[in-house]
């Protein structure tokens, strides 16, 4: 109970002062009508009940599922499990994510229609897919994270040169729609699990760069999808 | 009555997205469990009871946003693009970036998960502030962008260049914490928010296109905390080396 309450004083100072620099801007330039300052003031109250639940449950569902999973993987001490869970792990969480559907529709219209949706989210779960691999495979490893970010941006950026203008900021747009709040703690504590299972020389603080590389796929589907449908 | 349908409409779909999205992971977790792990009956209670919360809190947090913070986004947007001196939106961006990133649920348990995997050396807040400069540094460059029509290329190329040679000069452990934060920073207050702000903005100005010119924000503010996080890495590199000099003359001293 006193975690919930500790939650809920956070969430106060997270949304509350949004919220202030909201309304003192409407109120010099632009005032709300007054239905639209209720629902306004209503729909932040809401916004602090739901953070505050959300970081609350989170801790004990989310992460704590992330953190057994990636324990496990671990333990099986097999890459070829590692492999295939990584993969259908990535692709099921991200063609889930709403984000995604939005997205899809974006791509569809930019294209005109020859990128539709179901080819878009097919591919941005591949590639969320095979990142999440790949950043399980570096905990492993001890790969250099620098390197695989590099080579990935120059590879996006080599490819935005191929695809239409309209294409790129779209494709850069959709790195964020897979790091969503259930991706980003569930993913998180699948890392920090699987760092705490192959802990060597180092402190062993080196969990981060799951949601980089997470992000950095569908960036990279989406340009190979505009390079293919120019 | 009237206020309850207008904050409560259209949460069903809020409700069946959500639950598509948390869906994945329970199955995973409920594969798991009857194939490997077999926990116990209370453990399992407590994870489903854990999923229930953050579900509820999810919906409502994201209905929040869509009857509080997308309409006041087009609304604002609009009418701060009609103003006449229109480069007040170059301020209020930085000033709305800085906050905004406090209402991201994922930010916050970012946050939390590098102080605690830092057994504390990094702070949740100094964590907290340098993706808060972050996004309002990319908010603003994006309202200068919009006004002045500068290509999304001019500012993405030199900022990922800029990234990979600040790279050089932080932790290895650092550089992953700063691209999650690029990560992190596009939730779903960037995306539905900020976006709907900036192309309002973008439908308000003339020659710029919504589509076109209001998508490049989310771009800018996957970016622009990587740095921010980078400059942090750097100084606490710096720290960390006067420090150990410290100790060192001490040594000697002693």
């Amino acid at each position: 109970m006193k975690k919930l309450i500790n939650s809920f004083k956070e969430v106060i100072v997270s949304i509350l002062p949004m919220t202030v620099l909201i309304l003192i801007i409407a109120v010099i330039w632009a005032p709300f009508s007054p239905e639209m300052l209720v629902s306004f003031i209503g729909g932040a109250v809401m916004m602090m009940i739901g953070m505050a639940l959300f970081l609350f449950g989170a801790d004990i569902s989310m992460m704590e599922v992330g953190e057994r999973v990636g324990n496990y993987l671990v333990h099986r001490r097999s890459l070829k499990i590692l492999i295939i869970a990584g993969f259908f792990v990535g692709m099921f969480v991200t063609i889930a994510e709403p984000d995604v559907q939005v997205l899809a529709g974006q791509v569809s219209a930019v294209s005109d229609g020859q990128i539709n949706r179901s080819m878009l989210i097919a591919v941005v779960g591949v590639g969320v897919g095979v990142f999440l691999v790949i950043a399980l495979l570096r905990f492993v490893f001890q790969m250099k994270l620098y390197h695989i970010l590099l080579i990935g941006y120059i590879v996006v950026f080599a490819l935005s040169f191929f695809t239409n203008p309209e294409m790129a900021p779209v494709a850069f747009d959709s790195g964020g729609v897979t790091t969503g709040p259930i991706t980003v703690p569930f993913i998180l504590s699948l890392g920090s699990g699987i760092t705490s299972g192959v802990r060597t020389s180092k402190e062993g603080t080196d969990s981060f760069g799951i949601v980089a590389l997470s992000s950095l796929g569908p960036v990279l589907a989406v340009m190979i999808l505009g390079v293919i449908f120019r | 009555m009237n206020l309850f349908y207008s904050l409560f409409y259209g949460i069903q779909d809020v409700a069946w997205e959500v639950f598509l999205a948390v869906l994945p992971i329970i199955l995973i977790f409920l594969f798991l469990n009857a194939t490997a792990l077999r926990l116990r009956a209370p453990i399992i209670k407590r994870i489903m009871g854990g999923f229930v919360v953050t579900y509820l809190g999810l919906v409502l947090f994201l209905q929040g946003v869509h009857v509080a913070f997308v309409p006041a986004g087009e609304y604002l947007g609009t009418a701060l693009a009609e103003l006449e001196y229109r480069w007040i939106l170059i301020p209020l961006g930085f000033a709305i970036g800085f906050l905004v990133a406090f209402a991201e649920p994922a930010v916050q348990v970012m946050v939390k998960q590098v102080e605690e995997m830092t057994s504390g050396a990094i702070r949740a807040r100094v964590m907290l502030l340098a993706i808060s400069l972050g996004v309002a540094l990319a908010v603003m460059t994006a309202m200068i962008r919009l006004l002045a029509g500068i290509s999304l290329w001019w500012i993405l190329i030199p900022g990922y260049i800029l990234a990979f040679i600040l790279g050089r000069f932080v932790e290895p452990e650092f550089l992953a914490m700063a691209f999650d934060n690029g990560g992190v920073a596009t939730g779903p207050m960037c995306s539905t928010f900020i976006l709907s702000l900036s192309v309002a903005v973008a439908a308000a100005s003339p020659g710029r296109d919504p589509l076109l010119d209001g998508f490049g924000v989310v771009a800018l503010i996957a970016l622009a905390p990587i740095l921010t996080t980078l400059v942090l890495g750097f100084f606490y590199r710096q720290k960390e080396a006067y420090r150990k000099r410290q100790c060192e003359k001490q040594a000697r001293d002693a």
